[in-house]
């Protein structure tokens, strides 16, 4: 029988989603032995873990080399595939909002396009769309803070969690886009070719999850 | 030019001759498959007028078309699909004919996907289109083409997920949800996205009853036991009628014999209007995508100006050639049989002779400037017989 392919983004998410699937009676004790390997078999339950960035878990999955993955919401939308979103795991909770500086700035005159620093293009552009607002984005990987402090842009669109970064830098969320938490996407096939044991999986994860919340 | 010009665009490939025999191969196969049921073969042009596809049409988004600019000033497109340039061909040049009519082709599509990684620009579709033969028996009759057709091609491990578009209008109708509030839901549905239902249900006050209905909507899929479900679901006429029509192509396909290649998922909505009824799509374990995808979109043929009922698939080619290739069923280069070369005064014995051996099926080389001695030599490096004529 074919394994069962797990893509798990690296790090927090991965422990957490260890530690329910252990709950769930998937074993997969070796995904916390720190090892280098990047993929692990658990040959009794028929299951295999990829550990992945967690940017990329949506890929693994929507190219079938995984057959789900846990993901942040947010990653899953900034991919955009079209991925079955099966379940909400309700931990790595955070928000995607819009940040700047309080109160309205000073405007260049020759800034009449809203430039925003981002992780998220994909997610950026459909939202200020959605706005009708014309923006140039500014794709960033990380410390996406500096962009309004250097005024390489006028906001940004991040994710925050504590928020504690924002006010050490002088910035406050000016907008609450979108609840972010752990999601639990499908490959479209695997769903239906490998359908009964991701069910069985899935089902055992959701009472879990309902049960402790 | 620098090194750019040394490769060929992203999203597009050169099929070297393994690769290429192969899907040739499978084409071929699958032609032969579509013709022994009767189909004729067409071919159409690559590029139509913009205003073909902008009958807002097939899952095809303006922005994902590979368009340009005649001298003219008319917008052209690389055709992103096969079915609405055959819409247009059977609802204007082939109108007086007398349905059915039964079409297929192996051609070319084109389309600029960047929110999808797992395509490719230009794409190989292999497809069949039925006109005027409506319900259930036009649907088995090309689900069934659908299932011989991957069998011919030599592929294993793979099922046909059949859904009914028209079962959750039905339910929407229902439920009091139109427009694009059911829009809305139906993107959510058809990416199973329980989370996403819920707040909309929320949202969009729905009452407690209807709420569980719809909760249960993306996981209706699973064998013939997933129709009573979905019955017992609703009472609205359209969505019971649909139900009955998967019944009885259900039925048909199981007198065929075939019924363990079906499956069924009510949830399943593909993201295009054109489809009337039943959808389907081809899946298997050896891909990560569906492979093939079609349904029956009877309306799509009155924007011609001339209505009639229509059902078909198309196969991407590329796809099954890949799950093949996993499966274990590349077939290497058919050998070279023979190599021929003469003395110059025999060479017009030698052409003749070489011609002979083709006529019987061989592939025969030729080696005109190899000499007895340098053409044993070529030919025990191809694998082949070596003729002289000296």
């Amino acid at each position: 029988m074919k394994p069962i392919t797990f893509a798990l983004a690296k790090g927090r998410l991965a422990d957490r989603t260890a530690d329910l699937l252990e709950s769930c009676g998937v074993g997969c004790g070796d995904l916390r032995a720190n090892s280098r390997r990047l993929i692990i078999d658990d040959e009794k339950n028929g299951c295999r873990f990829l550990l992945v960035k967690p940017a990329d878990v949506p890929t693994y999955v929507e190219y079938g080399a995984a057959d789900l993955g846990v993901a942040g919401k947010d990653t899953i939308m900034e991919a955009n595939y079209p991925l079955y979103e099966m379940l909400d795991l309700g931990f790595g909770k955070c928000k995607l909002c819009v940040a700047g500086f309080p109160g309205v700035r000073e405007k260049q005159v020759t800034s009449a396009v809203k430039r925003v620093a981002t992780k998220y293009p994909n997610i950026a552009r459909r939202y200020y769309r959605s706005l009708g607002e014309t923006i140039e984005v500014i794709k960033l990987s990380g410390s996406v803070e500096l962009g309004p402090l250097l005024n390489l842009s006028d906001e940004i669109l991040d994710i925050v969690e504590s928020g504690r970064t924002l006010k050490e830098n002088g910035l406050v969320v000016l907008r609450e886009v979108f609840e972010i938490s752990a999601r639990v996407v499908v490959n479209r096939v695997s769903l239906k070719t490998k359908g009964e044991r991701i069910n069985a999986i899935i089902e055992a994860m959701r009472a879990k999850v309902e049960g402790r919340s | 030019m620098t090194q750019l010009s040394m490769q060929a665009p992203e999203g597009v490939q050169d099929y070297l001759p393994l690769e290429c025999h192969n899907k040739i191969r499978i084409e071929r196969k699958m032609a032969q498959c579509f013709h022994l049921s009767g189909y004729e073969q067409v071919d159409l042009p690559t590029f139509e007028y913009l205003d073909v596809f902008a009958t807002g049409v097939g899952s095809v988004r303006a922005e994902q078309m590979i368009k340009f600019v005649d001298s003219g000033g008319h917008i052209l497109v690389l055709r992103p699909d096969l079915t609405v340039p055959i819409a247009r061909m059977t609802s204007t040049r082939m109108k007086d004919q007398q349905p059915p009519i039964r079409l297929y082709y192996v051609a070319n599509a084109f389309m600029s996907r960047d929110s999808s990684p797992n395509e490719q620009k230009e794409f190989t579709q292999a497809g069949v289109e039925l006109r005027g033969v409506p319900g259930p028996e036009g649907d088995a009759e090309v689900i069934a083409l659908a299932i011989e057709a991957l069998r011919s091609a030599g592929l294993e491990g793979f099922s046909i997920d059949v859904g009914q578009v028209d079962f959750f209008r039905g339910v929407m109708e229902e439920a009091g949800l139109t427009g694009p509030k059911a829009d809305e839901l139906r993107g959510y549905v058809d990416r199973k996205n329980m989370l996403a239902i819920e707040l909309f249900m929320n949202e969009n006050g729905v009452s407690p009853g209807l709420r569980e209905r719809i909760m249960r909507l993306p996981v209706l899929y699973g064998g013939e036991e997933v129709l009573g479900a979905a019955s017992d679901l609703t009472q609205n006429a359209r969505a019971l009628s649909a139900i009955d029509t998967l019944r009885e192509v259900y039925e048909h396909i199981a007198a065929f014999g075939l019924s363990k290649y079906v499956t069924f998922d009510l949830g399943m909505l593909h993201s295009s209007d054109y489809y009337t009824g039943l959808i389907f799509r081809g899946i298997t374990d050896y891909f990560g995508s569906p492979i093939l995808s079609g349904g029956r979109y009877d309306t799509l043929t009155a924007d011609f100006g001339c209505s009639r009922e229509a059902t078909g698939f198309a196969i991407g080619v590329k796809r099954v050639l890949i799950a093949l290739e996993r499966q274990g069923c590349m077939e290497p280069l058919p050998r070279i049989d023979a190599v021929v070369s003469a003395a110059p005064e025999k060479r017009g014995e030698a052409y003749a002779y070489a011609n002979a051996l083709r006529s019987n099926g061989s592939r025969v080389a030729v080696a005109w400037k190899l000499d007895a001695d340098g053409l044993e030599a070529y030919a025990r490096e191809v694998d082949a017989q070596a003729i002289y004529f000296e």
